[in-house]
């Protein structure tokens, strides 16, 4: 009975946060109605992170750099396929061909992607998700999410990590879940590993790591839908450095 | 040895080889060619030079800890105009606040900026930078690109905002991987002001200077 009490107000919660839809934050241009829900996430995420992912992260770092840029291109070349189908998707039609000319080399020559000899070969890496091709297509972010263990996302770009991992990439429905799962713990190690000295320097100086995560999830994700074209000249970028003008009279440093 | 396994790519050119050529353009009177067409802007030597000064520091091995964060601090001042700074991160809020709260806000974004800065320090290892162009973005302000090569890590792009105040040019913004402390920072002061007021946000910076139980 208690629990579905406290179900009960946590529907209410995300019902009354939802209506009441309170403004984002001055930076972001992402709105946060499930703010208190996600804030509880975040708090189950870190814990996680400090009990688990943290913990086998560092040991995982002990390796040889070598070792570990080795797992890397491993999981990058797995992910080609979908990059390669939202390539396609988003009409990027020469990013499509370097995508594919990536998992060619890298597949063969590269010794199942082992070695990413397609970037010493003018290739260069880059990534795309169905969310990002969402995004193209002109679908809006949505409410910000904190998912329990992906971590930070969008409306959007959950549904296009639901899209990428059920209907396009190949690797969990042809080699099985388990390679799935695998995958999966292998991308959350390294990606956990090398983004250390980032959750370390949050921990420790931000006012509000919930906020921080959420405003440079967002700005990461933005540069990945320009496809690396930098914040300079963005409309809402520059708007903040405009804004100054009209205060800096009253600034009285 | 992680060579054929590295990933980076485009013009890739140790700094050795950027302070060489801006050497041999010197002597030669002319500018460099295909490395720094950019590098002669003003906002890019600006952000070389501040780049040169703190690797002299983090390099210095006469220095120990406290003297190296006493050179840092004072690099930062000189480059940056903090009171600037912290009026961006603040944003309108700036405007609500009063002359008392704005100036406690103004010396407590520099307090947490050095100790950011003495937390960073111990995980300094080797890193070098490149500066790779410079762009205009309006009458006032330029982007500086710049790659900071990390020993067995990949390269991480960073973009310098640099402003010219009346001939003085001072950094107001670093965007590393296309997320910028201007924004990420107001982004959770805006959430700190809005829950619990300028005052709120006062007391949550203090705490944090307090030190680590």
């Amino acid at each position: 009975m208690r629990t579905s009490v406290s179900h009960n107000r946590l529907i209410g919660v995300a019902l009354s946060t939802l209506l009441a839809a309170p403004l984002p934050a001055a930076a972001a241009e992402v709105a946060d109605p499930l703010e208190p829900i996600n804030r509880t996430i975040f708090g189950l995420n870190e814990l996680v992170d400090v009990m688990l992912l943290g913990p086998v992260a560092q040991a995982y770092g002990e390796l040889p750099s070598p070792v570990r840029t080795g797992v890397r291109n491993v999981l990058d070349n797995l992910r080609a396929p979908v990059t390669f189908v939202n390539d396609l998707l988003q009409g990027e039609t020469d990013r499509a061909g370097n995508t594919f000319a990536r998992l060619f080399i890298n597949s063969t020559i590269g010794i199942f992607g082992l070695f990413d000899l397609a970037s010493e070969f003018g290739y260069p890496k880059h990534r795309e998700d169905f969310g990002q091709t969402l995004a193209v297509w002109g679908v809006r972010d949505g409410a910000f999410l904190m998912l329990p263990l992906l971590g930070p996302s969008t409306v959007r770009d959950a549904a296009g990590w639901v899209v990428d991992t059920a209907a396009i990439d190949p690797i969990g429905q042809l080699a099985g879940s388990e390679v799935g799962l695998a995958r999966a713990a292998g991308e959350a190690v390294d990606t956990r590993q090398r983004l250390d000295p980032v959750v370390q320097d949050v921990r420790r100086n931000s006012l509000d790591p919930y906020a921080t995560v959420r405003s440079a999830y967002l700005q990461r994700r933005a540069v990945e839908i320009r496809n690396g074209r930098p914040a300079a000249g963005e409309r809402n970028y520059e708007a903040i450095f405009r804004e100054e003008n009209d205060n800096a009279g009253a600034a009285g440093d | 040895m992680p060579a054929p396994l590295a990933i980076d790519r485009g013009p890739r050119r140790p700094r050795r080889d950027v302070l060489a050529l801006l050497a041999l353009a010197a002597l030669a009177g002319v500018h460099p060619g295909a490395v720094a067409a950019t590098l002669p802007v003003p906002a890019a030597r600006f952000i070389d030079t501040l780049g040169q000064r703190v690797l002299a520091v983090l390099n210095d091995n006469r220095l120990d800890r406290t003297a190296r964060l006493e050179r840092l601090a004072s690099i930062l001042d000189e480059a940056t105009d903090l009171g600037l700074v912290a009026r961006l991160v603040l944003g309108r809020y700036w405007r609500e606040a009063s002359e008392a709260q704005r100036r406690e806000f103004v010396t407590l974004f520099r307090r947490l900026l050095l100790k950011t800065m003495a937390d960073r320090l111990d995980t300094y290892g080797g890193e070098t930078y490149e500066v790779l162009a410079a762009q205009a973005v309006d009458d006032r302000d330029t982007m500086v690109a710049t790659r900071i090569r990390r020993p067995g890590a990949e390269p991480i792009a960073v973009d310098w905002r640099v402003r010219d105040l009346g001939g003085r040019l001072v950094l107001i913004d670093i965007v590393a991987e296309g997320v910028s402390m201007v924004v990420t920072q107001r982004s959770e002061a805006a959430e700190i002001v809005g829950r619990s007021g300028i005052d709120g946000l006062l007391a949550e910076m203090r705490r944090r200077l307090e030190p680590a139980a």
